[in-house]
């Protein structure tokens, strides 16, 4: 083959040549038969990726009314940016940080954070950004790949009400959450106490999606194919509260700078009229951009103000504990209305047991009024005596003490009415004896309560003996416009008979009329029936308690106040109260001096509290 | 001009026809379409630059078949000559177009001189070879004089960074050698670094056993133990320098480039990006393609330079596997039909000019196609007839008349042998 005759050596080369041709052809057509016709189901849907931008669309979270169809809390608009990680040049850098008129190390830093979250899903790089930043950013898309807008929404509340335990806030999911819902989104803000916890999934609605045309810089170039794939996002359902507007703004004026768990309610329903727990927290600087150094405080802050008192302090009630005492002995026949019992200024039993009240014969009536100790010692004594215990445990817990009371808030706890498995299982089986029970008769020891627990209880003696079910929501509004109501249960109970509870409401009547509560509780012209009480507090001041209903024949709230560090209830919580009934039952308080000995009071300091152990 | 019109080849117009047909309309798609708010406004005038171009060209195909065909052969040298200095000139004087200077402005004219000096260093090779003696074994002085007429432009062109286009003229080199009688095994020689090259981009190992299979193939036609053993060195050699080139002398995003084509997802928003979109926008057009002006890759600007380097692109993604497949028919059939030309053809300057010029057209072809189908790494040259580009077109088109002058006047030329 070496050396070739030119006329053979056209026609052998022609060959060669054609078939090098030919293959080369033949190559080309095989690669794109590859590309077009069996790999057409991976490029196909590349294709649509790259040209299509799915954005979630999400829902107005639903609003929080009160029982007048005030707005408590509502949405307000806030301008976020986002990121795409993988798609974003870091180049690009020093221009966005310009745009967002930041510095750079922040931005980068933020940056990396959302890598950590993904890297190929956009994450939020800043919330809340002014609109000014927002629209530069917005111009300027096109030279940011993997830069992207949002506009989403927070929380805001239009009144002065803030009911920040009752409302709760919202928080970024967690990863775990992220991880095990198939509904919520990185980044994605839900509820994280209050009623936005308890309420998330009527509250948050349901997202929609938005398929949108892009380019290969990221501008979006609208809908696609006329937005026939998109799903309109559904609004959050509507909470209608049982809060009264005006009721809940004064009486978180009234707690403030002060310690403590105040709960009014609606004797024949259980709604929530007012709920406070004092110190409050701005539920304003928890919505959009968290405010971190206020979030830090709120978890330093020695006064626990996330804490909430309402419905999870648990406190002996003292002598607002008697009038169920009271109708606990009735029913046992152990106390007559009549029945008297010489009070010699103390009660002997193994030891002695003081009394404040002066000595003489009392009756039910009298012991109320004045708050005669001998008399529920004695009572108590009598029903330890008997082997009563685990009855009178019972009794007590009808009136909604006790066990929980299952109220649509997070973080409720359960008060401790004691009953022989208890006094076991704390001293030892049969280690305990009558001495161990007799201060349970005034409200002191081991029994304890909420104020939750003793505003239901107050209602009970207000609504002739019912067990009301607590709620905050009355009805569930749907998007649609269809009510659904929460309807909770009432309970008679069946042991208060109208004869034992006008004697024990007739004794509140007369107790409210005597001493502070007198000066600092009496309204003009409305009878209120109330007792107030003092929690033993071996670390400080007492804590004060008030309870009452009013007006006593006709009541209409129900409420229950507890003061701590605050000492005599009648001087700390009644005038609290009575300022809220007032206000609830005439639209004004007339009376300025007690509002400004409420302003003006302050319970012990921290620090006091400390000196004295 | 005493022969019978009917032994034109009409055929070959008609294919051109076709192809720049299939090019404006995919220029139109991929300048005028819904993807124009995104370019900028000179790209948009591509259109009709292009639409210029053709009628140039077409004036100048006319104007070729009067030409008689010995000033082909005669005036090689003079052409050659003149084309260099432009060259030489560009490299001084030229416009640098996005890193290269291979734009010459001639008044109202600019041109890209190494485009046509592809006409000269064509015409000068086969004018060389027509008057020597065949290639032998024994005689290889002809073909190292070819050798040097290739490497003048190569080594301007390399001087002005056009790689791309160099690497046509060094593609064409093997082929008129062996047209011209180099041996077999030979020419397997000097196609053999390409091939290994090729696969010790794709991987080291590949390259070895494509030395090794070389080396067989080699040892098959020539038969001599030198040859053999020259090209496992030389396999070995290449080996080597890809790899250090690749491992050493280029920086990471250099060899992500060069290695891409055959991973694109190692770095899918980089180098790997234009591989991926390229790719995408070809498979996602599926049989019968997205239509005319609806391709979402070529709309959306997904595609680099979708107007020349990635026109292919366009077409696959718009008019699928038929439109893709007819495109490379067309192709298939005016390469056959260029050798047809040149194997019936008595006289060796045709032959070779003929050849040259087929396998200038099939190396675009290949390259092009292959770099926008990640069979090849991207290098940028246009697809004849079809990308836009006027210097390319006219010469394209210029080569494509001279070949259609010299067929057609075969029996007055045959003479002179």
């Amino acid at each position: 083959m070496g050396k070739r005759n030119h006329i053979e050596n056209s026609k052998g080369s022609i060959k060669v040549l054609q078939i090098i041709v030919i293959t080369g052809f033949v190559i080309m057509l095989a690669r794109i038969f590859h590309l077009q016709i069996i790999d057409y189901e991976t490029y196909s849907p590349l294709s649509m990726q790259n040209s299509l931008r799915m954005e979630v669309v999400s829902p107005a979270r639903g609003l929080i009314y009160d029982r007048n169809g005030v707005i408590i809390v509502e949405n307000q608009p806030i301008y976020t940016i986002t990121i795409t990680p993988s798609r974003f040049n870091m180049e690009k850098l020093p221009l966005l940080s310009s745009l967002l008129q930041m510095d750079e190390s922040i931005v980068e830093n933020r940056i990396k954070e959302t890598q950590q979250y993904s890297w190929y899903r956009a994450s939020r790089l800043f919330t809340e950004v002014s609109i000014e930043v927002f629209s530069n950013i917005q111009e300027n898309l096109w030279q940011l790949p993997g830069v992207g807008h949002l506009i989403e929404s927070k929380r805001n509340y239009p009144t002065s009400v803030r009911a920040s335990h009752a409302n709760g806030y919202l928080r970024e999911a967690t990863r775990e959450e992220y991880q095990l819902s198939d509904r919520i989104r990185l980044g994605e803000k839900i509820g994280r106490s209050g009623l936005e916890m308890i309420y998330e999934d009527y509250l948050s609605g349901e997202t929609g999606t938005e398929y949108i045309r892009v380019n290969a810089y990221g501008q979006s170039l609208g809908p696609y194919d006329n937005g026939s794939l998109n799903v309109t996002p559904v609004k959050g359902a509507d909470l209608i509260t049982t809060l009264d507007v005006e009721l809940q703004a004064l009486a978180e004026e009234l707690m403030e700078n002060k310690r403590g768990g105040l709960v009014a309610i609606d004797p024949y329903t259980g709604g929530i009229l007012s709920i406070v727990s004092a110190p409050q927290f701005d539920p304003t600087r928890l919505a959009g951009r968290m405010d971190q150094s206020y979030w830090q405080g709120l978890n330093s802050d020695p006064y626990t103000p996330l804490y909430n008192r309402s419905i999870s302090s648990r406190q002996p009630p003292g002598s607002t504990f008697k009038p169920f005492m009271a109708l606990a002995g009735l029913y046992l026949g152990i106390i007559t209305p009549e029945w008297e019992l010489y009070n010699p200024g103390y009660y002997q039993r193994g030891r002695r047991y003081n009394d404040l009240a002066d000595p003489g014969n009392y009756n039910l009536h009298k012991s109320l009024e004045y708050s005669s100790n001998t008399y529920f010692f004695w009572l108590m004594d009598r029903i330890a005596s008997r082997g009563l215990l685990n009855e009178w445990s019972k009794l007590i817990k009808d009136f909604g003490m006790g066990p929980l009371n299952n109220i649509d808030l997070p973080s409720e706890r359960a008060g401790i009415i004691p009953d022989s498995t208890y006094m076991n299982s704390t001293f030892g089986e049969n280690r305990w004896g009558i001495g161990d029970l007799m201060s349970l008769g005034i409200g002191q020891g081991m029994v304890s309560v909420s104020p939750l627990q003793m505003a239901v209880a107050t209602a009970s003696l207000a609504n002739g003996g019912n067990r009301v079910q607590p709620h905050m929501v009355r009805a569930i509004r749907e998007p649609d416009g269809e009510i659904q109501y929460t309807n909770p249960a009432i309970n008679k109970i069946e042991w208060i008979t109208p004869e034992n509870l006008k004697v024990v409401t007739d004794g509140m009547k007369s107790a409210f009329l005597q001493g502070g509560s007198n000066y600092y509780g009496r309204i003009p012209d409305i009878e209120i029936a109330g007792k107030t009480g003092t929690a033993q507090n071996p670390h400080g001041e007492d804590h004060g308690w008030f309870i009452a209903f009013a007006p006593a024949d006709d009541p209409q709230i129900a409420i229950a106040v507890l003061m701590e560090n605050s000492g005599f209830g009648s001087v700390s919580a009644t005038p609290i109260a009575s300022l809220l009934i007032e206000h609830y039952l005439t639209g004004s308080i007339n009376r300025p001096h007690i509002y400004d000995h409420v302003m003006n009071f302050r319970p012990q300091t921290e620090d006091e509290v400390g000196n004295e152990e | 001009m005493l022969q019978d019109k009917r032994e034109f080849r009409w055929s070959v117009i008609l294919i051109w026809i076709a192809l720049f047909s299939f090019g404006l309309t995919a220029i139109y798609s991929a300048t005028q379409g819904e993807v124009s708010q995104f370019l900028p406004a000179y790209i948009l005038d591509n259109f009709y630059k292009q639409a210029v171009w053709i009628g140039i060209s077409t004036m100048m195909l006319v104007a070729i078949q009067f030409i008689p065909p010995r000033t082909f052969q005669e005036g090689a040298y003079i052409f050659y000559l003149i084309c260099i200095i432009l060259m030489i000139l560009t490299l001084f004087f030229g416009v640098e177009v996005s890193g290269s200077k291979s734009w010459l402005r001639i008044g109202p004219l600019n041109l890209q001189t190494g485009e046509i000096t592809k006409i000269a260093t064509i015409l000068a090779a086969a004018s060389y070879l027509t008057s020597r003696r065949d290639v032998t074994a024994e005689n290889l002085k002809p073909a190292l004089m070819t050798v040097l007429i290739f490497a003048i432009p190569i080594i301007l062109l390399l001087l002005q960074n056009e790689a791309g286009v160099a690497i046509v003229y060094i593609g064409i080199l093997p082929v008129v050698l062996f047209w011209s009688g180099l041996p077999y095994g030979i020419s397997a020689f000097m196609v053999s670094p390409a091939v290994i090259g090729y696969f010790t981009v794709l991987d080291w190992k590949l390259g070895v056993i494509a030395t090794i299979v070389m080396a067989i193939v080699i040892f098959l036609l020539q038969k001599r133990v030198w040859l053999t053993i020259t090209s496992i060195a030389f396999g070995f050699l290449v080996i080597i320098g890809t790899e250090v080139a690749l491992h050493q002398v280029l920086q990471p995003h250099q060899r992500a480039r060069v290695e891409s084509f055959a991973n694109p997802t190692l770095d899918p928003l980089g180098a790997g990006w234009n591989v991926l979109q390229a790719k995408t926008a070809i498979g996602s057009g599926g049989l019968q393609g997205k239509g005319f002006m609806e391709g979402t890759q070529t709309q959306l600007r997904f595609l680099p330079e979708q107007w020349t380097d990635f026109i292919f692109c366009v077409v696959g993604e718009e008019f699928g596997f038929i439109g893709a497949s007819i495109l490379l028919i067309l192709f298939a059939l005016l390469f056959l039909l260029l050798l047809s030309m040149a194997a019936t053809h008595k006289h060796p300057f045709a032959q070779i000019v003929i050849v040259s010029v087929t396998f200038l057209y099939f190396i675009h072809f290949l390259v092009n196609i292959g770099s926008a189908t990640a069979l090849f790494p991207i290098i940028g040259i246009p697809l004849p007839f079809i990308s836009y580009g006027g210097s390319a077109f006219l010469t394209n088109t210029i080569l494509l008349a001279i070949c259609l002058n010299l067929d057609f006047n075969k029996r007055s030329l045959s003479i002179y042998r």
